[in-house]
């Protein structure tokens, strides 16, 4: 997986690339603990590009959520696929996530 | 009629029939159906001494035709045969193929003979190809013109030998139609045939073959919807199937993944089929402790059915990983619930097992 970083003012656009699994859900994971070791900014997922996603990858995107959440500020999930979308779904996450 | 006891056959050391017992009444209509390589035309061929046996009886009216003192030819009599790749006389025209065996065997006049092959040419609906060669006739036609010849030896049982497996199939239904009307008329045959349509409606038993052994019989109906033998399920439902053993918690995701991919893309499954099959294998996985215990997962995929299997075997104590208690939260599965049906674990012989199926809705 690739993961792409853009930052405007006090939001952080994640661009993820390929597969979220077991296996690239730490990838995720260590960088965004860079992102809160920087601040508390508004998070945004952009999930155009990813192609698959599994629990471990929801379970970074729920942790995420929390410390945003706590924080005050706001996270966005954009762009998903059917099959991730399918996902959202059937884990309840499109019901507590800002899906788009 | 016929009764066949312990019949065993080995080329060397090669062993092709291991044990077979089977039984054949007058008027049943036998097909034997099974994977390429199992033994089907060697149990004919030793049913008719084409291929000699190794070992055990075969019983043709109460006379072993085995026996040091059987009159083997006499009992070949009652057998005709029909070969997949016709075998009829190149040199001879169609009516010269049908009445050679009669005048020579049977000791019939060659007018007797003529009129009892015209009666058969008509049967098989090729009278007017009496004159012709088998090289100016086509597959089917020759096939049927086998099967006219062999019903002028007059005998009691049709042993049919993949009779369509070397026809165009636009020829295939010419030759079942001769073979379905012998069956209505009350021939008793034996057919070793891939067409399993065919061999459904036409037999009142199936002997499916495999392992070097009738390791299935039944009616039609008991093999085709109701197999009870785990080869025979695989066989008529056409199921691929591929495994992957998982013996450490460091096991490569990936290798595995593509494997998994390569499989799918062999049988054409659907891209949604895939990527739920490649999901469920993860999450799965993941519920397991794979310090503690080995998983094998097979993937099984039915081509009648377009369904796709998942079972995951593992060793050590009964452990039935979608028991919510074993999991770290509901995500995971959640995720198996949503993208699979019919699920069962039971444990059998000190291993867990758990299956179902993807869904692709």
């Amino acid at each position: 997986m690739n993961i792409t970083k853009t930052v405007v003012d006090n939001t952080v656009t994640l661009t993820l690339v390929g597969r979220l699994d077991t296996v690239t859900s730490t990838m995720l994971s260590t960088e965004l603990d860079i992102v809160f070791a920087g601040g508390n900014p508004n998070l945004i997922f952009n999930l155009k590009e990813l192609d698959y996603i599994s629990s471990a990858g929801l379970r970074v995107f729920l942790t995420a959520q929390k410390k945003v959440k706590a924080s005050g500020n706001e996270m966005k999930i954009t762009g998903a696929n059917e099959s991730v979308k399918e996902i959202f779904e059937v884990t309840g996450f499109a019901g507590i996530m800002n899906i788009e | 009629m016929i009764s066949v006891q312990n019949l065993s056959k080995k080329f060397g050391e090669l062993v092709v029939l291991k044990d077979i017992n089977a039984q054949i009444k007058q008027g049943e209509v036998i097909s034997i159906i099974g994977p390429s390589g199992t033994g089907k035309s060697t149990f004919l061929r030793c049913l008719n001494l084409l291929e000699v046996p190794s070992g055990g009886n075969i019983i043709i009216d109460g006379n072993d035709i085995l026996a040091k003192d059987a009159n083997v030819p006499k009992l070949r009599q009652k057998m005709g045969m029909v070969f997949q790749s016709f075998n009829l006389y190149a040199h001879l025209s169609v009516l010269d193929n049908l009445t050679l065996g009669p005048v020579k065997l049977l000791g019939k006049s060659k007018t007797e003979a003529e009129a009892k092959a015209a009666e058969l040419l008509k049967m098989v609906g090729l009278l007017d190809k009496r004159d012709s060669f088998p090289d100016e006739l086509s597959g089917g036609q020759k096939q049927r013109v086998a099967i006219a010849r062999c019903l002028a030896m007059e005998p009691e049982i049709i042993l049919f030998d993949e009779p369509t497996s070397a026809l165009d199939p636009t020829m295939v239904s010419e030759v079942l139609a001769v073979i379905r009307r012998l069956a209505k008329e009350g021939m008793t045959m034996a057919i070793v045939t891939h067409e399993m349509d065919f061999a459904r409606d036409v037999s009142n038993r199936v002997f499916y073959m495999d392992e070097g052994l009738i390791y299935e019989e039944g009616t039609p109906d008991q093999i085709f919807d109701n197999p009870q033998k785990e080869k025979t399920r695989a066989f008529i439902n056409r199921i691929r199937s591929f495994s992957f053993k998982i013996e450490s918690p460091d096991y490569d995701l990936y290798s595995m993944n593509a494997e998994i991919e390569a499989f799918c893309e062999k049988h054409v499954l659907p891209r949604k089929m895939r990527h739920n099959a490649l999901l469920l294998v993860e999450e799965l996985l993941a519920l397991y402790d794979l310090q503690q215990s080995q998983v094998e997962l097979t993937l099984a995929y039915s081509e009648k059915q377009d369904r796709l299997e998942l079972v995951l075997e593992s060793t050590g104590e009964a452990f039935n990983p979608l028991d919510s208690g074993n999991a770290p939260d509901e995500i995971g599965l959640n995720i198996i619930a949503g993208l699979s049906e019919n699920v069962e674990y039971y444990r059998l012989e000190e291993q867990n097992h758990l299956s179902l199926t993807i869904k692709i809705q």
